[in-house]
């Protein structure tokens, strides 16, 4: 933790980079942080709620975007820092820093297209029918644990990753099964008694938390919240032990 | 004031697998890929004083890269234990950590940060960090674009301008051309007179002589020599010379000793253009027809030098099992300063049928202060009548121009 801190010029300075080259080739740069999630929010606000027809009792509309900006930054993140280890390996083997550094780059990086998509879901929610409410103050710890969660997840996930390179494509699969057993296209009310069960999921409570700031309070949000809560805090002290024990071993096994 | 560098009783292990490691057969105790140990390094006791220097030398598979990354703290010693002072040591090797997406100019800063210098002063260093690179033209390039030249250019001019107080230089002197290779020797010179400590390793070892006064040969991991440099070379070109499993049964002739005259002493040293004489001691262990040999030189990196073919006249002779003869070859060594190695091959009637090739000794010539290369034509340089021929009194002079700081 203590050269973690030391290291945060670093860290920085790198997801400057990660920011900046990603998006440097193409001409309409930053832009594409922000768009590639609104059509996103866009197409599955048009096919469930026009052509699927899920039952809602909320705006359909405000519900999906807000599902989609949380679920978008932490499968994006999750994506790629997986393997961030892994393919910085041509960093670490010349010079020390913490590899954990390696996988929390992403995490920083893609705020900056998680920062402009909230402020596109404050302006866009109120046009599609949901209510100016102070609950929409929750986004501030809503975000908060949306990050650290994925920075837990994504320490665990690259380290591992280093040992069976497999975990790379089992997360890919995995995210695709994953968003559908979140409540991000549809509520959980839409599974009547089987919608209890997604409260287990961690991402449950995130996309909850942002639900809830949007549309304000509905009916045992706290269950899936304090799941989430405590899986964050298992997967952060996972993570932090792993990268502390096998931080300088990973490199023989790239 | 406590050492730079020190290994106590070091020990790397690897683990071979025998197989791919996949995630179910690791869960599954009974299916566990097998695997055998390698020692990378083994038990290897080395202390560096602050401001010392020290070369390394070995064959490849040594241990020299495991030691070098032991010591920049990438990796983590088995067994035993790397204490290292002061800034965090790069190690500087062929294709430094670069993005390949991002142009000189952010990948100077990116390396500069990890090797521990602010923004602000890579800000401040960076022109003197481009122009040592000579990629003035190239700094706004994605580096992907870049030779693998330019590559150790950027990555070694980056390190030597981050001040580290251990400096740790692993084979960049085999990609830059002969002009930056002597511009990163001078800068080496300059780092050690402000006191930073080098670990160099390096195959040429004209570059060894220049920068090092104590130098270790690693073997299979080991320490095999520590200390003056000269008769550490000697040491690693016996080890390099140590005759090979030649000789296999049933081969038609075997190579029973190999003498070298000519050159000082058993370390195989010669004089530019000194005379070599290379005798190697063959048994027939077939009948062989009209034999003719075959004597190559070539440079440690494999590149031929020559190749002399005895006389293609035939009928000769014919040689039966068991006799013994002498393959006695000379020449000079006309060579810029550098290690080479002796071939001798006896083929038979058919020129390209090698009956037996004896990889034989590596002859090292002094290096000529002036020239490089593989040639040494002995070349004088001559403007408006001046002599300006580089020869040790200038050498002499240029020395201490960089030891003397201020």
């Amino acid at each position: 933790m203590q050269s973690l801190w030391d290291h945060r010029a670093v860290l920085w300075i790198l997801a400057r980079k990660d920011f900046q080259v990603r998006y440097k080739r193409a001409s309409l740069g930053v832009l594409w942080a922000v768009a590639v999630p609104l059509l996103q929010a866009a197409v599955l606000a048009v096919v469930f709620s026009r052509i699927v027809r899920v039952p809602t009792r909320v705006p359909y509309g405000p519900f999906v975007f807000a599902g989609t900006v949380a679920w978008s930054y932490f499968a994006g993140v999750a994506g790629t820092s997986v393997s961030a280890i892994v393919d910085g390996a041509s960093l670490t083997d010349k010079v020390w820093f913490p590899r954990a550094i390696l996988a929390i780059v992403p995490c920083i990086a893609n705020l900056v297209g998680f920062g402009i998509s909230v402020v596109a879901l404050l302006v866009i929610a109120p046009l599609l029918g949901s209510a100016v409410t102070p609950w929409l103050l929750v986004l501030l710890p809503a975000s908060a644990l949306l990050f650290v969660f994925t920075v837990a997840l994504a320490l665990v996930l690259s380290a591992l990753d280093v040992y069976f390179r497999d975990v790379k494509y089992l997360t890919g699969a995995a995210l695709l099964v994953w968003m559908y057993a979140t409540p991000v296209v549809y509520p959980q009310s839409a599974l009547r008694g089987l919608g209890r069960w997604l409260d287990l999921n961690p991402v449950t409570g995130i996309a909850d938390l942002f639900h809830l700031a949007v549309l304000g309070p509905f009916e045992a949000w706290h269950r899936a919240v304090l799941v989430t809560v405590v899986t964050t805090v298992a997967l952060l002290v996972a993570g932090i032990e792993a990268h502390r024990r096998l931080d300088r071993l990973f490199v023989d096994l790239l | 004031m406590s050492p730079a560098i020190e290994l106590h009783r070091v020990s790397k292990r690897y683990w071979k697998l025998e197989e791919r490691a996949m995630l179910l057969r690791s869960v599954l105790p009974f299916a566990r890929p097998r695997r055998s140990a390698i020692y990378a390094v083994r038990d290897l006791d080395l202390t560096l004083g602050q401001g010392q220097t020290v070369g390394i030398i070995g064959r490849n598979g040594a241990g020299k890269t495991t030691l070098l990354r032991l010591m920049a703290g990438v990796t983590q010693p088995t067994e035993g234990v790397v204490r290292i002072a002061g800034r965090v040591a790069p190690l500087i090797s062929v294709g430094v950590g670069f993005h390949q997406e991002m142009s000189g100019r952010e990948n100077v800063y990116v390396n500069g940060m990890l090797l521990g210098l602010s923004a602000k002063e890579v800000r401040r260093r960076f022109d003197e960090i481009v122009a040592f690179a000579e990629l003035e033209d190239f700094i706004d390039t994605p580096v992907k674009f870049y030779s693998s030249g330019m590559f150790m250019r950027l990555g070694f001019s980056v390190a030597v301008h981050a001040d580290p107080s251990v400096l740790l230089v692993d084979e960049v002197l085999a990609v830059g051309d002969m002009s930056f290779q002597a511009k990163c020797l001078e800068r080496m010179r300059t780092l050690q007179s402000e006191g930073t400590s080098i670990v160099l390793v390096s195959h040429i070892m004209s570059a060894i002589r220049l920068i090092c006064p104590r130098v270790c040969v690693l073997q299979d991991g080991k320490l095999l020599f520590d200390g003056d440099p000269e008769a550490a070379i000697g040491e690693y070109y016996k080890v390099l010379s140590a005759p090979d499993e030649t000789g296999l049964p049933g081969a038609p002739i075997t190579v029973m000793a190999r003498t070298l005259l000519g050159v000082e002493g058993d370390r195989y040293y010669v004089e530019p253009d000194g005379e070599v004489e290379i005798v190697t001691r063959v048994r027939f262990e077939q009948p062989v027809e009209d034999p003719h040999v075959k004597f190559q030189i070539l440079t440690e990196g494999g590149l031929l030098v020559s190749t002399t073919q005895s006389v293609l006249r035939r009928p000769w002779r014919r040689f039966e099992p068991g006799d013994e003869v002498d393959v006695r070859v000379r020449f000079r060594a006309r060579f810029a300063g550098g290690s080479y190695r002796l071939v001798t091959i006896v083929t038979g009637a058919n020129v390209d049928d090698h009956l037996v090739r004896d990889e034989g000794p590596v002859l090292y010539v002094e290096p000529r202060v002036g020239t490089w290369g593989i040639v040494d034509p002995v070349a004088t340089i001559e403007v408006d009548g001046e002599d300006r021929t580089w020869n040790e009194s200038l050498m002499l002079q240029g020395r201490d121009a960089t030891d003397s700081p201020g």
